[in-house]
């Protein structure tokens, strides 16, 4: 499951189209978005290289499908609407509040709201809430986010309503109320409600099954789906069970949203730049670093937004392996990577900012930081090699890079090798295949010394996103997000303890921390946050990057300029 | 690969004019013949030059000052997406055919070093596939029969495969090890039969000449009849062929490279430049180019000179 948002953050380096994008503050995009405020009404095209992972909310798991899954289904919380922190804020959606933990934050009670309905019309109540967690855990279909799983009471064997059925300890007293007993305090579980296996569906295991959702969704949010063809295109038409008045997140603008799937990145951006036709009211993921130069025009500025991604890109080191295991040897690698040539790789200035921590700065705690500093992000060779001959390598050092077949992390990866060549550390490739990449690299005995991958946080807590990386009790041997498997007493312990904290600002603040004492071990080299940059059609309104949704435009705030 | 009309070269010696220095002087009749020919001329000036521009890589990289994986920052304008500074993307008088946007690497010098693989690959998959094409060819050809069978049949076999899909396939499920050396097996595999087919042809022609029959008669042995008899009288064709496989093993393995199966990144290669270079086209129009006319210049360039070499021989043998 970790590795599902291992993979989320790797795609969005890879599909420009899946990219959702946040919006951090990058100082120069407006606040408002572009084009002002949307109408009610017209067709909003969406313009996407891959299609969706799966329209089923236990399934599918990264920025994209995140944001498209609001448009379709409410969940008890879900993340704001706006740039920055105001969009990362957990705020109550079918719930009428965040809800209320008890003493020790073990017991948490929610209260739905009224009139809320799904698409054929039948209300939604807390045992359709119950029934779509506890349908989520089903081994077949639980690849999505897992910290139902993680935090949820349940028996050890429990595997989903299907097989084991119904759940105990998630209470309904009422039709409108609901009570998780969770297997530790946690504090942030207002988070946890919010991601997309706790979508409600009707209490009807005739005819919602593991697989029927996946083929036809049922609609709580203001859109349903009413035409799908995998891989081509995808058309959503308003819900008129959805009641904005239940609703202060979803803004639902345009009668309805349609997908193009299967257009290849470049052909992308050509269309959205030339914005001919019904490209006016399209928009896109992140343009190519190749369009950068082309959408510099004040014409074009004009309809461009960006937003950090909320993700990382780094290098983790694998510090099972021979030399690798020496924190001197991972040391001067940090000392010597050359971040400014990755980040021109990538694109330069407007795709990337140089990386100095693990966490990145939409992410809550965020502290800052630079252990291994060098003139202008540029390397230290002369560093590296003395801390190199310190551990034993005064000759130099050689080790083998995983690297994906795809021309922005090859870029990435050439960067690498040659400013490491420079500390006398020789790199090799080797290049795995997009489709088997990330399996490749989450198991432990396929896996090398190195590798180049993201990883974008659930939320903007590091609760999700140091544990799943540097945790030793979180290496598997398959699915492993823990790639540089390091497995610290130290670090242990500390995360046991932040995660025992009831004070959320507190335990951020303790998250910013310990992400400087994992970096002092240096197990992985922290490189890029990447940037969404997009440009959208011309009659397009309301769109920004949305901080939770790796910086993709945010579905339910953009609409149409003028409907015609 | 083209074919050689199969008469050539039979009749030539055999009718031997009598002995007034039949041995140098087709050579010299070829060569001054050719050197009328502009085009001809053109082209192995072309092809010089680019040897030598493979030979000398690591000499221009000394003058230039620019080792072909050397990241060049300040070339490039990072607030762009990475593009060239300056025309023509970033042609300046330290970058003399500009750099790759996104690193700022000399064009120029990965252009040398890029000649040197194609070069390598190209006329090692060369020297491999005449050798085995001619003499499998050749005792195809001579001695049919059953070997004539074996070899025609796996010759069919392998001429009837989609070849550049099973390049692909092949290479990418090859581990990555030696990228150049692979590249050199898996072209000479698909490539022998072309060579071989046109040398069995000519073989079988010869089998039943005069010259042959004599010496036969003689009481030569068969493997001597091959190597000395009928080899020296296809000398012409396998010149010929040899010129043509050329430029289409440097086409592949650039075709390869660009669909990213061929020589793996960081190693220079043409194929690979122009792949990098479409997304680009539209900023940087001259990172396409330039290794977009050096490949098209040499694969031009031997072309030419090997339907030129048999234009003038076919012209000879006739005569």
């Amino acid at each position: 499951m970790k590795r599902r948002t291992a993979f989320l953050g790797l795609a969005i380096a890879t599909s420009i189209a899946l990219v959702g994008c946040t919006a951090a503050d990058t100082g120069s995009g407006s606040t408002e978005g572009v084009g002002g405020e949307p109408v009610t009404g017209g067709t909003l095209q969406v313009l996407q290289n891959t299609d969706f992972s799966h329209l089923d909310p236990a399934q599918g798991f990264d920025g994209g499908v995140n944001n498209f899954y609001r448009l379709i289904y409410r969940t008890l919380t879900t993340q704001g609407v706006g740039e920055g922190a105001e969009g990362t804020e957990i705020v109550p959606d079918l719930a009428t509040d965040t809800g209320t933990p008890n003493e020790d934050a073990t017991v948490w009670t929610f209260t739905l709201k009224d009139d809320i309905f799904f698409e054929d019309g039948t209300p939604i109540t807390s045992a359709d809430v119950k029934f779509g967690v506890e349908r989520s855990l089903d081994p077949s279909i639980s690849i999505g986010s897992p910290y139902a799983k993680i935090v949820l009471y349940m028996p050890e064997d429990y595997q989903g309503f299907y097989i084991s059925g119904p759940l105990d300890t998630i209470e309904t007293p009422d039709e409108k109320t609901i009570v998780f007993h969770l297997n530790q305090p946690y504090a942030d579980f207002a988070a946890v409600v919010g991601q997309a296996p706790f979508t409600p569906f009707p209490a009807d295991d005739e005819s919602v099954t593991t697989t029927s959702i996946d083929q036809q969704p049922i609609a709580s949010g203001p859109y349903r789906v009413t035409e799908y063809q995998r891989g081509s295109t995808l058309v959503l038409e308003r819900n008129e069970h959805w009641d904005a008045s239940t609703d202060d997140v979803r803004k639902a603008y345009p009668d309805s949203f349609e997908w193009t799937f299967g257009l290849d990145g470049a052909t992308i951006d050509e269309r959205m730049i030339a914005g001919q036709g019904d490209d006016q009211n399209a928009i896109a993921g992140s343009v190519q670093a190749a369009s950068i130069a082309r959408i510099q025009t004040p014409e074009i500025q004009e309809r461009t937004i960006q937003g950090l991604q909320g993700c990382t890109t780094y290098m983790p080191l694998n510090t099972t392996k021979p030399g690798m295991d020496d924190p001197l040897v991972r040391q001067a690698i940090n000392l010597a990577v050359n971040k400014q040539a990755v980040k021109d790789g990538t694109g330069g200035s407007q795709l990337a900012d140089i990386a100095t921590t693990m966490m990145p700065p939409t992410v809550a705690g965020f502290t800052e930081f630079d252990l291994y500093p060098s003139e202008d992000f540029e390397g230290d060779p002369e560093a590296a090699k003395e801390l190199l001959a310190e551990a034993g390598y005064p000759d130099g050092f050689e080790f083998t890079l995983d690297i994906r077949n795809n021309p922005k992390m090859q870029a990435q990866a050439e960067a690498i090798q040659q400013s490491l060549a420079q500390a006398g550390i020789t790199v090799n490739f080797n290049l795995i295949d997009s489709a088997t990449f990330y399996e490749v690299i989450g198991t432990t005995s396929q896996q090398h010394d190195a590798a180049i991958t993201g990883w974008c946080p659930d939320w903007a807590s590091g609760a999700t996103f140091l544990p799943p990386l540097f945790e030793g009790t979180q290496i598997f041997e398959k699915g492993n997000s823990n790639v540089a498997q390091l497995n610290d007493p130290a670090v242990n312990e500390r995360i046991a303890e932040i995660r025992a904290m009831t004070d959320v600002e507190e335990a951020n603040a303790a998250w910013g921390a310990l992400d400087e004492q994992i970096m002092e071990l240096a197990p992985a080299v922290p490189l890029l946050f990447e940037k969404a940059v997009m440009v959208v059609g011309s009659n397009v309104a309301g769109a920004y990057a949305h901080a939770g949704f790796s910086g993709g435009i945010d579905y339910v705030s953009v609409g149409l300029a003028s409907a015609e | 690969m083209s074919t050689v009309p199969s008469e050539l070269a039979v009749e030539t010696e055999p009718k031997g004019v009598l002995p007034t220095g039949s041995a140098p002087t087709p050579a010299r009749r070829v060569i001054s013949t050719l050197r009328k020919s502009p085009a001809v001329v053109f082209s192995v000036c072309v092809i010089v030059f680019i040897v030598l521009l493979a030979v000398f890589a690591p000499v221009l990289a000394a003058i230039t000052g620019w080792d072909p994986y050397e990241f060049d920052p300040t070339a490039i304008d990072s607030d762009l997406g990475g593009v060239p500074i300056g025309p023509f993307g970033g042609i300046s008088s330290s970058h003399w055919l500009g750099v790759e946007p996104g690193n700022g690497r000399d064009i120029l010098v990965r252009i040398a070093y890029g000649a040197r693989v194609s070069l390598m690959i190209a006329v090692s998959a060369t020297l491999i596939t005449t050798t085995f094409g001619v003499v499998l060819g050749m005792v195809a050809g001579f001695f049919g029969g059953l070997a004539d069978q074996i070899i025609s049949r796996v010759m069919d076999f392998l001429m009837a495969f989609p070849s550049l899909i099973f390049m692909i396939a092949l290479l990418s499920a090859l581990p990555a090890g030696n990228r150049p050396a692979l590249l050199v097996l898996v072209l000479s595999i698909f490539g022998w039969p072309y060579t071989a087919r046109v040398i069995r042809g000519q073989a079988m022609s010869l089998r039943n000449s005069e010259f042959v029959e004599a010496a036969r008669a003689s009481g030569a042995r068969p493997v001597k009849i091959v190597f000395r008899e009928v080899l020296p009288n296809l000398r012409g064709t396998i010149i010929v062929l040899a010129t043509l496989a050329v430029p289409s093993y440097i086409g592949t393995e650039a075709g390869l490279s660009f669909l990213g199966v061929g020589v793996m990144p960081p190693t220079p290669s043409w194929g690979q430049m122009i792949s990098t270079a479409v997304g680009w086209y539209a900023v940087d129009p001259m990172f396409f180019l330039i290794p977009g006319t050096f490949l098209f210049l040499t694969v031009f360039a031997f072309t030419v000179l090997g339907d030129n070499l048999r234009r003038v021989l076919d012209a000879g043998d006739a005569a």
